[in-house]
């Protein structure tokens, strides 16, 4: 029995998914030799160490750009410093031409403290400045210097009053000293610009290139965390829909079949374990099965035993009294005297023969009655009946006999007891074989009868004085053939059917039997049955 | 007026003995058969006044004979008393309604049977 597989139970995208690469990818990691938790941690550790690259990489692209920012910070600087230069300077060329014009020594001191300026703010900037620009730097000192000289020739030509010296000086040495400088300072200042605007270009790439780094790690984790995250659930999700699907099939009793799962884990060793529950159920059912069958086709024959059983009883019951009628008739008739007068010797053999007819006719009636108890083909002829008329019954057929045996023979019923509904002949039945036993095991003393309502419950009761029952014996005293010893079978005559069937037929009234008795003192027999019977079958 | 017919159908020679040597005092006919067909023919042909049929016969069962007797419009009167096995069996209530005007529990006394004759075949 090959079972439906899982993939039918399932809906159609996944069904589509699983039939992909990624597919194969489940079944792959399902086959990974490793148990769940092993799997799952190393799903997270997967997941933890691509957080951790991309925080590395974001951590050293802020650094760089930090460097870069800091650059052209510097660069902005320097830019400033140029500038203050080129102001120095301009108050410096300022200052000198003044110079002619005042002649005074504190324009001098003017100078000089431009000069200071100058020469600090150029120092600065050389401290800063990369390396390519200290040529430019060396030889703008270099013309300050020159510049220097100059003012001082200057400024002693107009102290000594030549101030046409001084004039020309001015206008020959130190105009295109000044000019040189500015020149200088110029291209100085023009190089810190370009290094800025290629900074700013930098700047912007190393952010543009962060921003792109970012987002595509961003991207490949969320990539990764959803395959990793779809091919381990999957991996787990499929042996349990295999099992869900597996299991429902046992539910159903439908047994035998087997789980096919890839995983090496502990869904794996589940399905293992469930295919050796299936092959164990399959082999159990399998032998219930055959066993079932034997019994079967065993009841069959039983059935069938049983029926021919019965028939043959039916035919055995009327087989039998056809004779008996014969011997009981013609013993009657003889006693009756229609072949003629009976000669007294022959009188009592004559009774004899009717006596022993009528006790054979009881057996048989008791032999077959238990059979048809047996096979369960007894029913109850369920109908109104008397309980006066019953007990007036058995006490009139067994008063003989009682007298016979010197005994007291009572029996009495409660006044109040109304018209009970059951099956009368049985209750009868029941009733004279308690007393009939009653009377055969008691040898001197008395039997008496008594009926009495309970409630719903009608109550016979047999009490004799008779030998009495052995406490060991009284639960075996309602089997079949059970009579408290053989001897006792020989001695007092029956079957050993009595009790038998009158515990029976009380119960196929849906009555209890019972006794209390007292080995050498007598025996009490009951048995209970409802006022209204139903009917039943045995 | 002739002589009350009785038809005593029963297998058993004996027990037909039996009812022979009963009636021989009486002023009854007795009409005898064997088996369930025979017993239906001769209660056709002759019209007895009672019938006692035996449940269990040869060829066609007491119950069955009734059955066609109580079909029959020229028998389906006459009174007719089955002979059951046993009075628990429940071949009396089978015979009750296969149409029996009474049952006899086998076996039975023979003083019964001519009493329950005399019941419906009262003697002048």
């Amino acid at each position: 029995m090959r079972r439906a597989s899982a993939t039918e139970r399932m809906p159609p995208p996944v069904v589509a998914l699983l039939a992909s690469p990624l597919g194969a990818l489940v079944r792959a990691v399902a086959r990974i030799r490793a148990s769940v938790h092993v799997k799952l941690l190393a799903g997270f550790l997967l997941f933890t160490r691509l957080f951790i690259a991309m925080t590395a990489v974001s951590l050293r692209t802020l650094t760089e750009t930090a460097r870069q920012t800091n650059l052209l910070d510097e660069a902005h600087e320097r830019v400033g410093w140029s500038r203050q230069i080129e102001h120095a300077l301009a108050m410096q060329m300022h200052f000198t031409a003044m110079a002619l014009l005042s002649k005074d020594d504190d324009i001098v001191a003017r100078i000089l403290r431009e000069n200071n300026r100058f020469n600090d703010t150029l120092a600065r900037l050389e401290k800063a400045a990369p390396t390519e620009e200290r040529a430019l730097i060396q030889a703008i000192r270099g013309s300050q210097d020159d510049a220097m000289a100059t003012v001082a020739d200057i400024a002693n030509a107009v102290r000594d009053g030549r101030l046409a010296d001084a004039m020309t000086a001015l206008r020959t040495r130190q105009e295109p000293l000044y000019a040189k400088i500015e020149t200088l300072v110029g291209s100085l200042v023009a190089a810190e610009e370009t290094r800025m605007a290629s900074l700013r270009v930098s700047i912007a790439a190393a952010s543009h290139y962060s921003l792109r780094v970012m987002a595509g790690f961003a991207v490949a984790s969320i990539v990764l965390a959803l395959l990793g995250g779809f091919v381990i659930s999957w991996s787990f999700i499929l042996p349990v829909r295999e099992a869900h699907g597996f299991l429902s099939e046992v539910a159903e009793g439908r047994f035998g079949g087997t789980i096919v799962v890839p995983n090496r884990d502990e869904f794996g060793a589940l399905a293992e374990h469930m295919n050796w529950m299936s092959r164990e159920l399959r082999r159990l059912d399998d032998e219930q099965r055959v066993a079932a069958e034997t019994l079967r086709s065993l009841n069959d024959r039983l059935a069938l035993a049983s029926r021919a059983k019965s028939e043959f009883l039916a035919n055995m019951s009327h087989e039998l009294r056809t004779p008996l009628n014969a011997i009981l008739g013609f013993t009657e008739i003889m006693l009756d005297e229609l072949y003629g007068e009976v000669p007294p010797t022959l009188r009592e053999p004559l009774v004899d023969i009717q006596t022993n007819g009528r006790h054979l006719l009881r057996l048989i009636n008791d032999v077959l009655d238990l059979s048809k108890i047996e096979a369960g083909r007894l029913e109850l002829g369920v109908g109104e009946y008397s309980v006066q008329e019953i007990v007036e019954v058995v006490h009139a057929s067994l008063k003989s006999l009682a007298l016979e045996k010197g005994l007291a023979f009572t029996a009495g019923v409660s006044p109040d007891i109304p018209p009970a509904w059951g099956d009368g002949r049985r209750i009868t039945q029941c009733l004279l074989n308690l007393a009939g036993n009653a009377l055969k095991f008691t040898r001197q003393g008395r039997v008496d009868i008594e009926v009495r309502l309970d409630g719903e419950w009608l109550v016979y009761r047999v009490s004799d004085t008779g030998i009495g029952i052995p406490k060991d014996e009284v639960e075996n005293i309602f089997a079949e053939f059970r009579q408290v010893d053989t001897t006792v079978t020989r001695e007092y005559g029956g079957t050993g059917l009595g009790l038998s069937i009158t515990k029976r037929l009380v119960e196929l009234h849906g009555g209890r039997i019972g006794v209390e008795s007292e080995l050498g003192k007598g025996s009490r027999f009951f048995f209970t049955v409802p006022l209204r019977t139903d009917g039943g079958r045995a | 007026m002739r002589d009350r017919t009785v038809l005593h159908i029963e297998d058993n020679e004996y027990n037909r003995k039996i009812v022979r040597q009963l009636l021989s005092r009486t002023p009854y006919r007795l009409l005898e058969a064997a088996d369930g067909e025979e017993g239906v023919a001769v209660a056709q042909r002759e019209l007895p006044d009672l019938i006692l049929m035996d449940v269990q016969l040869p060829k066609l069962s007491g119950l069955d004979a009734t059955r066609l007797l109580r079909a029959d419009p020229r028998t389906a009167h006459i009174p007719l008393v089955v002979v059951t096995s046993f009075a628990l069996s429940g071949d009396d209530r089978r015979a009750m309604d296969a149409g029996a005007s009474a049952y006899l529990a086998k076996p039975y006394s023979p003083r019964d049977l001519l009493t329950l004759i005399h019941k419906f075949l009262p003697e002048n």
